[in-house]
C-alpha cells in the first residue's frame, strides 16, 4: 500500500474530475491578479452581451462578469479547501485521536460526533452565518464545525481497527505514546480515509457557500457565484441571464463535480487495495 | 568436626584462597566445587600445610589447630587422624612396589607393627574397597585406574582417619570405574567426616551432604547439596549447573561467558555475571547466611527476580480469562508457560505489557512495581507470534528496529543507527545498507522474527516476553531463533518467559515450567519434573500430545 500512492486517479472518472479541479484551481490563481477588470468596479455599461472587452458581459450596473466568475471561483475553492481541511482536522483530533486515548475522553467525542451528526447542516449554517455576519473565515469554520463530526465517524471506525493492529501494539510495548501513535501509525494508514472525506467536505463546501451567498446571509464584500445567480434571477426577463445566470451555474456544478468524480476515483482505487 | 576460618594461602606475594571459612560436621561429607583455577586441591592440601608459601587462620580439628602444629606433630596427623586421597593415582603411587605393600607401608609410618601384621590390615582395607584379593600382589602399572584410585582410597583409609580430604576421586576415571568408585566412596565416607574436592557435580551430588562453591579463592556459596543444585542461589553456582551435562534436564548445556581471572577487584565473577551492578566491581561481598543452612555471597542476595506476578487477575467481556495467576522468573532463566489456545497465555503477556488493563493482583519487575510502568519499557519487552503483523508496511528494517530508539529519543541519529547494526549482528543478520532498506514483505519468516527480537532487545531489556515466537515457523527456522535466544541468555542474563503450547520446545529451551489451563496454574517446577513425571492429568494430557518422531 505504501508504494501505490502514485497510481491514483491514473484513468476513468476520477482523472476528468482531476483535470476539472486543476481548470478551476488554475481559474482562481489567475483570479488573484489576471482578472480583466477589478470585479467590483463598473467596468462599462450596464447589460452588455458578451464582446471582446467583456467576454461574459456586463451585470445591471456595467460589472464585468468575467472578473466576478474568477473571483467567485477564489472564494468557491478558498472556502472549499479551508472548510476541508480545517474539517479534517477537527476529524483527525477528535474522531481519531479521541478513539486512540479511550476511556472518558472517547466517549465525550463520541458523544460530540453523534450531536454533531444530527443537526441539519444546511440549516443550522444558515442559522449561524446569519447570527455571525461572517467573512469567508468564519465561513469555513462554522462549515467545518457542522462536517466535522461526519469526518470524525469515518475516521473513529478506521482508527478501531488501527488501534487493534500489530505496529500499533507493537509500538505500545516499546513505550510509545499517544501522540507518537497517532502522527507515526495511525493517520498515515488513516490517509486514504482522510483524503475521501476530504474531497466529499470540499464538495459540500462549495455547494454550502454558494447556497448561503444565494440566500445572502455571507459576507456581502466577498465576491461569490451564488450571489451572482441570486443577483441574475432578478432579471430572468432580460437576455441576460443566459450570461449572468449561466456561467455561474456552470461553474457551481462542474467544481461540484468535479469533487464528487475525484472522490469516486478515490474509493475505486482504495477498493481495489 | 572440621572448623576452617579465615584460611589465607599465598604462593609468593600470590594470595590463592582470601579468607576461607568453611565448617564440615561430625560425621558429614562436604564437597568442594569449582571451575579448575579455583584453588579447590590448595585447600585440601593446605589443611595438612602440604601447600602454599605462608598459610594463615585457622583449622580446627578434634581439639587442635593444625596450622598451630610443628612439623613433627603435623606427620603424626598426617595419614593418621587425618588423610588425603589423591588425584591421578597412576602418578602417587610407586611403580616399584605392589599394590598391598604400598597400603601397608601408610600403616607402618605411624604405628610399629610387623610386616606381616601391617599387610593382612592393608589386604583386608583393601578388600572393604573392593579390590579383588588376586589384584593385591600386582604393581599400579598392571592395574586400571579405577583400581589404582582404590588403592589410594585404601591407603588413606587403612589408619581409619576421623578426618578423610579426598581430591579429585573420580574425575580420571571412566564412567563405568567412576560409578564402581563412586559405589565404594558411598559405603565408606558414611560416618566419617570427609571434605570432597571435586569438579564432577555427579560425584558430589551423590556422596555429599552438603556443598560449597569456590570461585577464584572465596566460597560464593555453600548449603546442602540436593537444595543448592536444585535452585543455586549464587549465579556462578547456576552457570556451573548449566554447564554440566546432566541425564535429568533437557536444556542444552550453557557455557558461563568470560574467564576466570585473578586479581579482580570487588566480587571476584561480576565480569561474567549478568545481574552486576555497580557495587559488585567496589566491594566483595560477604557470605551472607539464608534461611535452610544455606549461604549466598552476593552484592544482590542471590539470583534476583526479575518477574514476579502475583494473584493476577483478568476479566474480558465478563468472563474470567486469568484467575489469580502468580509466577516468579529469575534473571537469565526461561520459564516455559505452556497450555493450550485459551488457558490465557497471551492475555497474561498482553496484560503485564499494558495493552490490556488487569483486574487485580500484584506485579514486580525487577523490584519494581509493575503497574507503574516507571523505566517499565527498559526491563521488559514482548516478541509477539507474527512479526510480519507487527510491523508496519511503511518502514523498512532499519527504521522498524530503530523505532524503540525514536519513542524514547535515545541519543542522536547516527548513534541510534549505530545502535541498529551491532543489535542487528547480535540476531545474526546482516546491516548492509540493502538489508536496512527492505520493507517487511521482502523478509522471510525467520528474516522477520530475528528483526523483531532485534526490536525488542534494542532498549536492551532484562525480561523478554515470547508469546509463541516460533509457531508460525518450520523446524529449521525455529531452531535458529531459538538457539539464538539461548545464545542472548548466555551473554545477556536474559531472563524469558517462554509461551508455548509446544512441550516438546518447551523443555529445550526452559529451566522451570508452569502449566496453565483455564486461566488457572495447575502445575509449576522444574522443566525436568514437569515434562517427565507430570502430576496433574492435564499436564500429562498435554505430554502425551506432544510431537514424537519414533512410534513407541
Amino acid at each position: 500500500m505504501h508504494i501505490q500512492y502514485g497510481k491514483k486517479l491514473k484513468s476513468g472518472p476520477g482523472l476528468l474530475g482531476l483535470y476539472l479541479l486543476i481548470f478551476w484551481a488554475a481559474v482562481a490563481l489567475a483570479g488573484f491578479f489576471l482578472t480583466p477588470y477589478a470585479p467590483e468596479a463598473y467596468a462599462g455599461k450596464a447589460f452588455l452581451p458578451p464582446s471582446a472587452a467583456h467576454w461574459l458581459g456586463t451585470n445591471d450596473v456595467g460589472q464585468d462578469l468575467l472578473s466576478q466568475l474568477m473571483a467567485g471561483a477564489r472564494t468557491s475553492l478558498g472556502v472549499a479547501i479551508g472548510a476541508a481541511f480545517v474539517s479534517a482536522l477537527l476529524g483527525a483530533l477528535l474522531g481519531a485521536g479521541g478513539t486512540l486515548v479511550g476511556g472518558s475522553v472517547e466517549r465525550l467525542t463520541v458523544r460530540m460526533m453523534d450531536v454533531g451528526l444530527v443537526i441539519p447542516p444546511i440549516l443550522a449554517a444558515m442559522l449561524a452565518a446569519a447570527y455571525l455576519q461572517p467573512g469567508s473565515f468564519t465561513l469555513i469554520g462554522i462549515l467545518a464545525f457542522f462536517f466535522w463530526p461526519g469526518t470524525g465517524r469515518l475516521l473513529r471506525s478506521q482508527t478501531l481497527l488501527l488501534r487493534e493492529s500489530g505496529p500499533v501494539t507493537a509500538a505500545r510495548t516499546f513505550g510509545a505514546g499517544r501522540w507518537y501513535l497517532l502522527r507515526r501509525h495511525v493517520l498515515p494508514d488513516l490517509a486514504p480515509v482522510l483524503s475521501a472525506a476530504m474531497i466529499h467536505d470540499a464538495r459540500r463546501a462549495v455547494f454550502l457557500e454558494a447556497g448561503l451567498a444565494f440566500l445572502g446571509i455571507s459576507d456581502p464584500l466577498a465576491q461569490s457565484w451564488g450571489r451572482m445567480i441570486q443577483q441574475a434571477l432578478a432579471f430572468t426577463y432580460l437576455d441576460a441571464w443566459s450570461w449572468w445566470l449561466l456561467p455561474p451555474g456552470i461553474a457551481v456544478s462542474s467544481l461540484v463535480l468535479a469533487f464528487a468524480l475525484i472522490g469516486t476515483g478515490l474509493e475505486e482505487t482504495h477498493a481495489a487495495d | 568436626m572440621l572448623q576452617i576460618e579465615n584460611l589465607q594461602v599465598a604462593y609468593g606475594k600470590e594470595e590463592i584462597l582470601h579468607g576461607i571459612s568453611l565448617t564440615v560436621k561430625q560425621g558429614e561429607t562436604l564437597a568442594l566445587i569449582g571451575e579448575s583455577g579455583a584453588g579447590k586441591t590448595t585447600l585440601g592440601l593446605s589443611l595438612l600445610r602440604l601447600a602454599g608459601d605462608t598459610v594463615t587462620g585457622s583449622v580446627r580439628w578434634q581439639d587442635r589447630d593444625l596450622l598451630k602444629c610443628t612439623e613433627e606433630e603435623l606427620r603424626d596427623v598426617r595419614g593418621r587422624l587425618v588423610a588425603l586421597v589423591h588425584q591421578n593415582g597412576g602418578e602417587v603411587l610407586h611403580p616399584l612396589h605392589t599394590a598391598v605393600e604400598q597400603v601397608a607401608e601408610a600403616v607402618r609410618v605411624h604405628f610399629p607393627v610387623t610386616k606381616e601384621a601391617a599387610k593382612a590390615k592393608a589386604a583386608e582395607t583393601l578388600a572393604v574397597v573392593g579390590l579383588d584379593a588376586d589384584r593385591h600382589r600386582l604393581h599400579p602399572h598392571r592395574l586400571s585406574g579405577g583400581e589404582q584410585q582404590r588403592v589410594l582410597l585404601a591407603m588413606a583409609l587403612v589408619n581409619e582417619p576421623g578426618l578423610l580430604i579426598l581430591d579429585e576421586p573420580t574425575s580420571s576415571l571412566d564412567p563405568p570405574g567412576k560409578a564402581q568408585v563412586l559405589r565404594i566412596l558411598e559405603s565408606t565416607l558414611r560416618g566419617r567426616t570427609n571434605l570432597l574436592i571435586t569438579h564432577d557435580l555427579a560425584t558430589a551430588a551423590t556422596v555429599a551432604d552438603t556443598v560449597a562453591v569456590l570461585y577464584s579463592g572465596r566460597i560464593v556459596e555453600t548449603g546442602p547439596c540436593a537444595e543448592v543444585f536444585a535452585s543455586p542461589g549464587h549465579p556462578y553456582t547456576r552457570a556451573l549447573l548449566r554447564a554440566y551435562p546432566d541425564m535429568t534436564t533437557f536444556k542444552d548445556i550453557q557455557c558461563i561467558p568470560g574467564h576466570a581471572s585473578s586479581g579482580v577487584p570487588g566480587c571476584a565473577f561480576h565480569p561474567r555475571c549478568s545481574q552486576r551492578i555497580e557495587a559488585c566491581a567496589a566491594e566483595v561481598p560477604a557470605l551472607e547466611t539464608k534461611t535452610g543452612g544455606r549461604a549466598v555471597a552476593c552484592h544482590r542476595g542471590g539470583i534476583v527476580p526479575m518477574l514476579e506476578v502475583a494473584g493476577l487477575k483478568k476479566q474480558l467481556e465478563g468472563r474470567t480469562i486469568l484467575q489469580g495467576i502468580s509466577l516468579t522468573l529469575y534473571e537469565g532463566e526461561t520459564l516455559a508457560l505452556v497450555g493450550e489456545s485459551g488457558s490465557g497465555k497471551t492475555t497474561l503477556a498482553k496484560t503485564l505489557m499494558g495493552l490490556w488493563p488487569a483486574d487485580g493482583g500484584t506485579f514486580r519487575i525487577d523490584g519494581k512495581d509493575g503497574w507503574a510502568r516507571h523505566q517499565f519499557y527498559e526491563r521488559i519487552q514482548l516478541v509477539f507470534q507474527n512479526p510480519k503483523e507487527a510491523f508496519s508496511h511503511r518502514l523498512n528494517v532499519g527504521e522498524i528496529v530503530r523505532e524503540p530508539l525514536d519513542i524514547h529519543n535515545r541519543g542522536p541519529k547516527a548513534e541510534r543507527d549505530g545502535k541498529v547494526c551491532r543489535t542487528l549482528a547480535e540476531v545474526d543478520l546482516p546491516s548492509t545498507e540493502n538489508f536496512l532498506r527492505r520493507y517487511p514483505h521482502q523478509l522471510s519468516g525467520g528474516e522477520a522474527q530475528r528483526v523483531a527480537i532485534a526490536r525488542a532487545l534494542i532498549l536492551e531489556p532484562k525480561l523478554l516476553i515470547a508469546d509463541e515466537i516460533t509457531a508460525s515457523l518450520d523446524a529449521g527456522v525455529q531452531a535458529r531463533v531459538i538457539r539464538l535466544l539461548m545464545r542472548l541468555q548466555d551473554m545477556r542474563g536474559l531472563a524469558i518467559l517462554f509461551i508455548t503450547h509446544d512441550i516438546a520446545l518447551a523443555r529445550k529451551i526452559s529451566d522451570r515450567a508452569i502449566v496453565l489451563k483455564d486461566g488457572c496454574v495447575v502445575e509449576t517446577g522444574l522443566s525436568s519434573a514437569v515434562f517427565t513425571n507430570p502430576v496433574h492429568p492435564y499436564t500429562r494430557q498435554l505430554v502425551e500430545a506432544a510431537p514424537r518422531l519414533h512410534r513407541q
